[in-house]
This record gives C-alpha cells, structure tokens and sequence, in this order.
C-alpha cells in the first residue's frame, strides 16, 4: 500500500454510485445500497458456475458486478464504463479504481466504448452489462461488439417497456441517471431479446425479471454456440427460456 | 449532355428485358422500363419527396439508388451535383441494379455519378451534401441506429427519410423488429419505426426542425399509414431551399404533432 490519507478519507472525498463493501466496517456511500446491489448479483450470478470464468464488465459503474463475480470465483474482471467515467466532473472511475485497488481484486479498469470492441480486444467467458439499453445511443452496435468478445455467456440487466407488445419490440427513453446526466437510451421488451440475440450470434436466452423491481427491468443470459455444457443448467424459476425464431 | 447510346430500340429493349426492374424510367419516347413502381407511382413519389425543396444548384446524395428514379429526377430538378450509391441492388444477380442504373444514364444523358458503396459502411469522408435521400432504406437494415448516424455525417442541410413504419398505435418512440421473414415475407426487412421514435432519433443526431408527412400511397384514408416521409433539417439549413412545405407536411416538434397518427 502506498502511504496516503486513510482509505475511508479517501472514499469520504469520492462520489459513489455503488455501495461496496471494501473493509469490514468499510461501506462506500454510493446511491445504489448493498443490499440491492446483492440483490442483483444474487439473482445474476446465482445460477452460473463462476469458478474460473474470465469477465468483462460493460457500464461497470463502480464495478459492484465485478466484485461480486470475483468473490464468486471468477479469475479475472476487466472492469469498463464509458458515460459514467468520462463526463465532465465524473469521479465514477476514480471510485473505481480506489475500489479495485482498496480489495486487491484481479481486476483492470478502462474506459472503454463497447460499440468499439471487436475480436482482437479478447475473449471472455463472461460478459456483463447492467443498466445496459437505457444509457446507449446505440445498442444493437454495442452488442455486436460484445458478441464479438463473448467466449460463453453473455449477462444483461436493463429497463424494459412496451410488455404489453408480444411483438418484438425496442423503445427509446431518456431518463436521469445517478451520476447526474439525462440519458437517452432504449428499453426492449423479452419478445426482442431472442431474436435479436440470436442474429447477433447467440444460440439460446433465457430471461427472468428483476429480483427487486419486478417486470419493469428485466435479466438475461444469453449463450454462445461453443457454451460448456450444462453451463446453462442451474436456471431454474423464474428463468425461463426465450424461444427463438427457426 | 446528348444520350451517349448507339444502341438500336431492338438492342435497348433486349438490354431491359435481361434486368428486373424497380423503377418505370421513359429512356426513349414510349420506351419505359417495366419497373415494380409505375411511372404514375413514381411521378406521384417524386412530387411528394422533391416538391419541398429548390434543387437548383445544390448538391444531393441518393442513398439506395437502384435504377436511378430520384437521382435523375433530382438532376432534372437542377441539382448541380448528383451522386447516386447503392450495393445490394447494383450487384444482385437479378436486379444487375448498376448496369440498369447505368444503361438508363446513358439513354437519359443526364450526369449523375455513382459509387458503389453499402451505407453501412459511409461516413463523412464521402463529404457532405445538401440533399441526402434515405428512401425505402431505413427498414432493411439490421442496425438502422448506426446508419442514421453515417447518414447525420453525411448531411450538409437536409435529411429525407421514406420509409415502412408501424406501432403507429402506440405514444412512445419505438421500433418493431421483424425477425427472419416476418415482414412481407422479405428477410431484408428489419425494423418498423413511428414517428414518435424517428422524431427521436433525428433529434438526437442534432437536427432541428423535423417534418413529416404520408406516404402519397399509403394514406390514413386508405386505412394505412404504413410509410411516411420525414425531412430533418440541420441547424443554420438555407431556408430558400425548403421553403415549399404544403399542407401535406407537419412540423413534427410542435404541440400535438403526433396526436392523429393514434388512432
Ligand atoms: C425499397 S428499395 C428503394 C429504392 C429507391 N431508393 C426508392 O425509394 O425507390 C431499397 C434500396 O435499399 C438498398 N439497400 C441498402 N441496404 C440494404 C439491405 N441491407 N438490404 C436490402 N436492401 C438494401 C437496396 O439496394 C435498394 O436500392
């Protein structure tokens, strides 16, 4: 550890948007509390097998997610935002990388645009994005390009609309965000996420509603042709599968 | 320029008979190419699309071109400079799409030029043009969000966009995704915008004033509203070039723009 102010001074100065445990008695105040945060990772991660698994982290915010995951088992998180971390006076990923370090977690941060990934940038068992269509211009780009970096399964967490539709549908929102920014964005409804999943390279999805608030964000997995097998056996209720179009 | 063609009636007509054609073009008197758009179509199209708008020496990007309909009608309308581009359509087997538009270049004699190029892939490298025309492309592409953008940079002043559209029905901006073959049995057909949700994309690319109007063959009357038309226009646009909105023609961002389109 390099000398310094103490670690609670140092996250006492610091915007948060997460709260992350990083010392037992160390909680940083962020605008999402721990137990939703546990929550979340809780019904994300459950059913999967981590141990091993590389991950990357698309709108990491804080990188909660990632530290969760590694806490799961996960060997490795590279830890990315893009909004959150670049707008002006954002100290999200200076949070960030206070957090990563404060737990020595095998974890890198970057910014990182996802709508600018292709193959050369890796290969990663796990890919996860949350609050994921509300904060994009361009999300179907953005998940071409994390398609293009997902070894296995791919996890999303976002906002949903339109769930009267049975057609597939995509609607665009603008909402405000907890690092102070209005964003416009996009809200799938479940009848999207198969098919247009399955054009982006995926061969299965299955979806389940948020744990906390219920249908109006919505969970999904999503696996890749060479997926281990019976990586998607632990799904149980309330996942169900997507069907896909032939 | 005078047609460039040495071709004999009989040379021309067995030339069209080898192509599918998309557009009805008169390349001689009562020598007209047997387009899935008939002339009366496309006269009413070209009216509906152009009539806003003084061509007279300004610059116009046709995106999708195929057989060439509003490239040449463009040319015809003034436009010092028109640059008409397409892939699919040029280099499909059946619809030999740059052969057709070229053999109809050379008969019209009219100086248009071409490059082959996907708008998937143009940016602003390609410069920008007073008049981009977006026709009846929005809808076959996959990642429509992303060619909006390349269409944005592409853009000195005005943006037309015609296309499919659908969730008419419903208030907020949003798109029907058509998997497969599930839109008119065509597996190029992707997406089906409202206007709620063009409105928001063109806003978001930054420009200011958009207007709306139907589809001359796809009227609310007729019990479809299933194409519209839509000029984006550009902060600081000369407004001596789109100073002929009809009353066909509403300013989607004024109040209760968007309250008929519900039904
Ligand atoms: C319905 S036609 C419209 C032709 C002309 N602009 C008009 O309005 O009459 C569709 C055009 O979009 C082009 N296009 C571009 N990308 C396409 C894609 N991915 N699939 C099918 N057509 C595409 C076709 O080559 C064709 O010229």
């Amino acid at each position: 550890m390099t000398l310094g102010p103490p670690l609670h001074e140092q996250v006492a100065a610091l915007t948060w948007l997460q709260s992350l445990r990083l010392a037992p008695d160390l909680v940083t105040p962020g605008a999402k509390p721990e137990a939703t945060l546990e929550a979340e990772a809780e019904a994300l991660f459950g059913p999967l097998p981590l141990m091993g698994m590389t991950l990357l982290e698309i709108g990491a915010g804080n990188g909660g997610f990632s530290l969760a995951a590694l806490r799961r088992g996960a060997v490795s998180a590279v830890v990315t935002d893009h909004l959150a971390w670049s707008l002006p006076g954002a100290e999200a990923g200076m949070a960030t990388m206070l957090a990563l370090e404060a737990t020595g977690a095998p974890a890198q941060a970057m910014v990182l645009d996802p709508r600018a990934l292709t193959p050369e940038f890796g290969r990663f068992d796990l890919v996860l994005g949350t609050a994921f269509f509300e904060q994009l211009f361009n999300p179907i780009l953005a998940l071409r390009g994390m398609s293009s970096v997902t070894g296995q399964v791919l996890l999303l967490e976002t906002a949903q609309a339109a769930l009267d539709e049975a057609r597939p549908m995509l609607t665009a929102t603008t909402r405000p965000m907890p690092y102070g920014a209005l964003v416009s964005g996009w809200a799938p409804n479940p009848a999207l996420m198969g098919p247009l999943l399955r054009d982006l390279g995926f061969v299965r999805v299955l979806h389940r509603a948020h744990p906390i608030e219920g249908a109006a964000r919505g969970l999904y997995a999503a696996f890749k042709p060479d997926a281990a097998a019976g990586l998607a056996a632990g799904f149980g209720a309330p996942w169900r599968e997507l069907a896909m179009p032939a | 320029m005078t047609p460039q063609s040495e071709l004999s009636d009989q040379e021309l007509l067995a030339r069209i008979g080898r192509i599918t054609w998309f557009h009805s073009l008169e390349l001689r008197p009562g020598i007209v190419t047997p387009g899935a758009k008939s002339l009366a179509v496309l006269r009413r199209e070209e009216e509906a699309l152009l009539g806003p708008f003084d061509l007279r020496g300004r610059s116009v990007l046709d995106i999708g071109a195929w057989n060439g309909a509003f490239s040449f009608a463009s040319k015809r309308r003034g436009a010092a400079r028109v640059l008409a581009t397409d892939e699919f359509a040029w280099t499909h087997p059946t619809y030999k799409g740059l052969e057709s538009f070229e053999l109809a270049r050379a008969e019209l004699g009219l100086e248009v030029e071409t490059l082959q190029l996907d708008p998937t892939r143009m940016d602003a490298s390609l410069g920008q043009f007073d008049l981009v025309l977006f026709l009846g492309v929005f809808y076959h592409l996959f990642d429509p969000i992303d060619v909006l953008q390349r269409m944005r940079a592409v853009t000195g002043q005005v943006l037309l966009v015609e296309t499919h559209q659908d969730a008419l029905e419903r208030e907020e901006p949003a798109m029907v995704f058509y998997p497969g073959r599930t839109l008119a049995n065509d597996d190029t057909n992707w997406w089906g915008p409202n206007p709620p949700l063009m409105l928001h994309l063109l806003r978001q690319l930054g420009f200011a004033r958009i207007y709306y109007r139907d589809h001359p063959h796809y009227l609310p009357a007729e019990g479809s509203r299933t194409r519209g038309i839509f000029a984006a226009i550009l902060p600081g646009a000369e407004p001596a070039m789109s100073a002929h909105f009809g009353i066909e023609w509403r300013d989607l961002g004024a109040a209760g723009a968007m309250r008929d389109f519900r039904p």
